[in-house]
């Protein structure tokens, strides 16, 4: 039960909304884009990065989005993040007038600054936005404790290891209490092994608070361990190719991937990004052959 | 099917190869020796350098009163600092250097700041500063002693402008640099401008801008010599000017020796300060 689980006092209202129970507009939306575009342009020639995106998010969803390399999944997560401008489409957030930092991201590299230490870092966020030091403190602390970095509060980033350093980054993102967090392929550069510890942390971490979170990653099974719903984005230049609501339901252990049913749906959405990754090769290989 | 009919190789013979394990122990003290003869080269060669000269001095092989020994330097030191002329100048040096670094680092950090922050800045100066970075700065002398007359002033302005330079090129070329994920971090979190410097663009800067101040640090001791042979009546480049005009040979080489070690110190506490500022930061400052 979701609801038997520790949680800050302001998630409460969207922790009662249950995967299982829930109905087309059982939550209110969070995100809403519409053809979402983005061209880049120089002097000389344009780039057309993401063509047409469109998502319509629950409070509370987690969805994770999936594409070939280039596909404009982070361009579309910058968009919604506020760090460039659309230059197609509409797109819609609706957050809490009272929220420090309304939307929060988990950047892959270069998030955290090696400056600090892993609690100032922790504590830009709420600094930054005017939040007293004590209480910056304070809430930092409590974020390093539930990511595991206690310990390492007074440390240097460049004195920890590669899992540490993104838990810092979670840790950051998360202490300034966004109503949306966005992760472009937060666990990208990390060995398999503590890429799977953190997505159990981080599956741990959202489904006690039911944040809304989109989640921008390379790998299908992360996609399927940690989504309620998947969007698989076309190649170069991105849109939307097919969306599937992940029937798991939570909380979600790791045995899960060892499901029949989890390996059937890695596969039918392997089919459908197959044929974005490599268009020739898979013209070939018409109806054939299966990872 | 063919048969392969390799002659049969008749001289063959097995060689077996045993690598020699060295133990920890071993590989340890091994290391722990290596420390030490760094060490006793770095301090050991010029000592020898120096036991050499007094030697070749004192036995008449070169000419003392043109290479006078080292006791007799240090004697000739002492005697200067007793009677309070060391002192004396040294002061006036130090005040120069330090008052002039003070003058050229905030005008470099200032300028170099905010064109490391505005593109535009930096296309409408760049090219300018860097014609007049690459005039020798005593040669800027002439034109401070025009404008500003006899006293302190243009020492003060030929230290500051050399110091200038090498604070702001630095300072601009890290600031403009720093990675664009780093910024979008900052901005992620909604920082202000001035937030952005505080936080992000000034600390990442910062090693850098310490690179170059211990630069400009022992530049400045360099011009500001310089400029004491030419003006004035005190100060280190004066009594080392002087003791030539008069040819006490002995104080002139007392002279290069203080001036030797003032760089040294001021650029090892730059260097120091350095370190205190950038706790993160752990090797880079301290090579070199």
């Amino acid at each position: 039960m979701i609801g038997s689980r520790h949680a800050p006092e302001r998630v409460d209202a969207v922790g009662t909304v249950r995967l299982d129970k829930r109905g087309p507009e059982a939550a209110p939306w969070a995100v809403d884009a519409v053809g979402v575009g983005k061209t880049f342009r120089t002097t000389s020639r344009s780039v057309e990065a993401l063509q047409s995106m469109d998502l319509r998010m629950r409070e509370g969803e987690f969805v994770c989005i999936v594409g070939p390399s280039g596909c404009g999944k982070s361009t579309f997560l910058r968009i919604v993040a506020g760090l460039l401008p659309q230059t197609s489409g509409t797109l819609r957030l609706r957050t809490r007038s009272d929220a420090i930092v309304p939307i929060a991201t988990v950047f892959q590299d270069y998030g955290i600054f090696p400056w600090k230490t892993v609690l100032s870092n922790v504590m830009f966020g709420l600094r930054v936005n005017g939040v007293a030091r004590r209480e910056s403190r304070e809430r930092a602390r409590h974020w390093l404790g539930r990511t595991g970095l206690s310990d390492f509060a007074d440390s240097y980033p460049a004195t920890l290891s590669g899992g540490m350093r993104q838990r810092v980054g979670i840790a950051r993102a998360l202490a300034v209490e966004p109503a949306v967090l966005l992760m472009d392929e937060p666990f990208a550069a990390l060995d398999a092994q503590l890429r799977e510890i953190l997505q159990e942390e981080l599956l741990a971490i959202c489904e006690a608070d039911r944040r809304t979170v989109i989640f921008v990653t390379h790998s299908l099974e992360e996609a399927l361990v940690l989504g309620d719903r998947v969007c698989v984005m076309s190649a170069r230049p991105g849109r939307l190719l097919a969306e599937r609501v992940v029937p798991f339901e939570r909380p979600r252990d790791r045995h899960l991937r060892e499901s029949p049913q989890f390996g059937a749906m890695r596969a039918e959405l392997w089919d459908l990004l197959r044929g974005e990754v490599e268009p020739q090769r898979a013209a070939h290989a018409v109806g054939g052959v299966r990872p | 099917m063919t048969v392969d009919q390799r002659t049969a190789p008749s001289e063959v013979t097995l060689i077996e190869t045993v690598r020699p394990r060295v133990g920890l122990e071993a590989s340890k003290s091994r290391v722990r020796r290596q420390v030490w003869l760094e060490r006793g080269l770095a301090i050991g060669l010029p000592l020898a350098a120096i036991a050499l000269w007094q030697l070749a001095s004192d036995q008449a092989w070169i000419d003392s009163r043109l290479y006078p020994a080292p006791t007799t330097i240090v004697d000739e030191g002492w005697h200067l600092l007793v009677d309070g002329r060391l002192l004396g100048d040294i002061q006036a040096s130090l005040y120069r250097i330090l008052v002039g670094l003070a003058i050229g680092a905030t005008c470099g950090l200032v300028v170099g700041t905010a064109m490391g922050v505005s593109r535009t800045l930096r296309a409408a100066l760049e090219p300018t500063l860097n014609a007049i970075y690459v005039v020798p700065k005593i040669a800027l002398l002439p034109v401070f002693l025009t404008i500003l007359g006899l006293g302190e002033a243009p020492k003060l302005a030929l230290v500051g402008v050399t110091v200038f330079f090498f604070v702001w090129v630095e300072t601009m070329e890290t600031m403009a640099n720093v990675p664009e994920g780093f910024r979008e971090a900052g901005r992620s979190f909604g920082v202000s401008q001035l937030g952005m410097l505080r936080h992000v663009l000034g600390p990442a800067a910062l090693p850098q801008i310490f690179v170059g101040l211990r630069v400009a640090m022992s530049v400045a001791v360099m011009v500001n010599t310089a400029a004491e042979f030419i003006v004035g009546d005190d100060g280190i480049g004066y009594l080392i000017f002087n003791a030539r005009a008069l040819f006490a040979v002995d104080r002139m080489y007392v002279g290069i020796v203080v001036v030797a070690l003032l760089g040294m110190l001021l650029t090892a506490l730059i260097g120091a300060v350095g370190r205190w500022l950038t706790p993160w930061h752990q090797s880079s400052t301290r090579i070199r």
